[in-house]
């Protein structure tokens, strides 16, 4: 068992700006201005092949920034990463062009992707098997319903055989039965000792897959150990959260980021 | 110059991508119309006509345009032979300038060779550029300008013009994606660029030496006259002029090295600016 993801101290900064013409000064003055806001602060993360972790947290505690700066799409503002082999991250929205039919945009996506011509033609049909979209692979992908663009997706991110997989509420999309397939499909994922990620809002379906879990807050780690544990504090959490009212919620989160 | 290096190497290396999603860059924008791409060719076209229209046929009839001292050819085929490079230059830097902000949500991936997302832009664009070469080539052979030894500059001057368009293009999409301002700021400059081009009006008209030898710095001066030289059968401009072919190619290195300098410098950060 292998460290596939290895993140030391991991932080994320995002500039805020109340004008563009702070935008353009930071720009172009060696003065900093604007806010600074943290989206993660020094997040420790380790994860062995084989692992299927979920991230949960309230909106805003930093999920999808983490799991962005896994799979490589966004850059660290500081700390260490070390991913051993490839990362795919399947979104609701993963990159898909209208104006493009089903068939195109695969192609497309596996070449931005850094696949060969041969490979892609090899990949090409089991994607549109996996979709289950018949007749509608020829059509313009903004014909299609938000179920077929996020099973596309899908079809897609697991055909590529990716080393380590992230899921960012893709599978909420999807009616019962293309889940089930695709829990199918997760279960045969960890089978093979590949890494997964599950950021979701659906508890049920963490208990019913994650070993791990990682409960993110205000960008900081909360907890990280066994799901059972950590989903049992996360909800007891979550119903005292939502008796507080905003002032009390300001305060908990002043709290919380002066520890 | 590293730089330069590694943007260079990134566009051999991915040769392949760059010529596939090229063509879907073309596919994309006309899957909608019946006529599909054939839009990309008629557009222009009506955009030439109009111009033969105006400045050729009747309203502001132009006199012929003097090449040597014996030999003159009337204004619509001297204009035909910089609007086929000015029209391709246009589209391009325009398009070339949005290229990397536009697109950088649909790339899966940081480590996607950035650097080939305005060459495959341009590229989309040259296609269409070498479409209308060969129209005018068959516009000039049924008017008496017959294929000539000469026709052999050609190759060069559409590889110069690529290699100067796609330069600026790298230049201008960093920039752009940082500031978003350069890309209203160019659309203005680039609209003056018609006139301040030798397309619609002759350079040697100008009697001010200063402002004669400046317009004749201007890259686009260079590869006009150089389509010109070829098409018309006027000798070889390429070692004629070797002063402008050197001004041309320091020009195009220097834009070429800043442009990487600066995609290299702000690539890993492009997703912070969109």
């Amino acid at each position: 068992m292998g460290k596939t993801i290895d993140l030391k101290n991991i932080s994320k900064k995002y500039k805020l700006y109340n004008s563009s013409k702070e935008r353009i000064k930071d720009l172009l003055l060696p003065k900093s201005y604007g806010k600074d806001f943290w989206a993660l602060r020094g997040v420790d993360f380790t994860a062995n092949t084989g692992d299927v972790i979920g991230f949960i947290g309230v909106n805003g505690s930093g999920k999808s920034t983490l799991s962005n700066i896994i799979a490589g799409i966004v850059p660290q503002t500081s700390g260490e990463m070390e991913v051993t082999g490839e990362a795919a991250l399947i979104a609701v929205a993963s990159g898909l062009k209208g104006d493009l039919t089903g068939r195109q945009n695969i192609e497309l996506k596996c070449l931005m992707l850094g696949f060969t011509k041969v490979e892609i033609e090899n990949m090409e049909e089991s994607i549109i098997e996996f979709a289950e979209l018949e007749e509608f692979i020829d059509q313009p992908v903004k014909t299609y319903s938000s179920g077929m663009k996020s099973r596309l997706g899908f079809a897609i991110s697991v055909t590529i055989d990716p080393d380590i997989l992230i899921i960012d509420e893709a599978l909420s999309v999807g009616d019962k039965a293309f889940a089930e397939k695709s829990l199918a499909k997760m279960q045969e994922f960890k089978a093979r000792g590949k890494t997964m990620i599950f950021v979701s809002h659906s508890l049920g379906q963490m208990k019913e897959f994650c070993d791990k879990v990682l409960w993110l807050e205000f960008g900081k780690v909360k907890e990280y150990g066994p799901t059972e544990e950590v989903i049992k504090n996360y909800q007891l959490f979550l119903k005292e959260y939502k008796k507080m009212n905003k002032k009390q919620r300001e305060a908990y989160r002043d709290k919380m980021l002066n520890q | 110059m590293k730089s330069a290096f590694i943007v260079l190497k990134e566009q051999i290396q991915y040769n392949y991508l760059i010529r596939r999603l090229s063509v879907y860059e073309m596919k994309s924008k006309n899957n909608d119309n019946y006529l599909g791409m054939t839009w990309e060719l008629i557009n222009p076209l009506f955009q030439i006509a109009i111009y033969w229209f105006v400045f050729g046929y009747g309203i502001r009839q132009r006199a012929s345009v003097k090449l040597t001292d014996t030999f003159e050819v009337p204004f619509f085929y001297w204009m035909l032979a910089g609007m086929v490079i000015w029209l391709f230059f246009y589209r391009s830097i325009i398009e070339g300038s949005k290229a990397i902000y536009t697109r950088i949500r649909m790339l899966a991936k940081m480590n996607f060779p950035m650097s080939i997302i305005p060459n495959f832009v341009v590229l989309g664009r040259y296609y269409i550029h070498i479409g209308l070469l060969l129209i005018t080539i068959v516009i000039f052979n049924f008017n008496g300008y017959h294929l000539n030894v000469y026709y052999i500059q050609l190759i060069y001057y559409a590889f110069a013009l690529f290699a100067f368009t796609f330069s600026l293009s790298l230049v201008m999409s960093t920039l752009s994606t940082i500031i978003r301002d350069i890309q209203m700021f160019l659309q203005s400059i680039l609209r003056m660029g018609l006139y301040l081009s030798p397309i619609l009006w002759n350079v040697d008209t100008i009697a001010n030496e200063t402002v004669n030898r400046l317009i004749k710095i201007n890259p686009l001066y260079y590869l006009i006259e150089g389509y010109r030289f070829s098409l018309f059968g006027l000798g070889w401009h390429i070692t004629d002029y070797w002063k402008q072919t050197v001004a041309f190619w320091i020009i195009t290195i220097l834009l070429f090295s800043f442009g990487s300098y600066l995609h290299v410098k702000f690539r890993k950060h492009f997703i912070d600016y969109v």
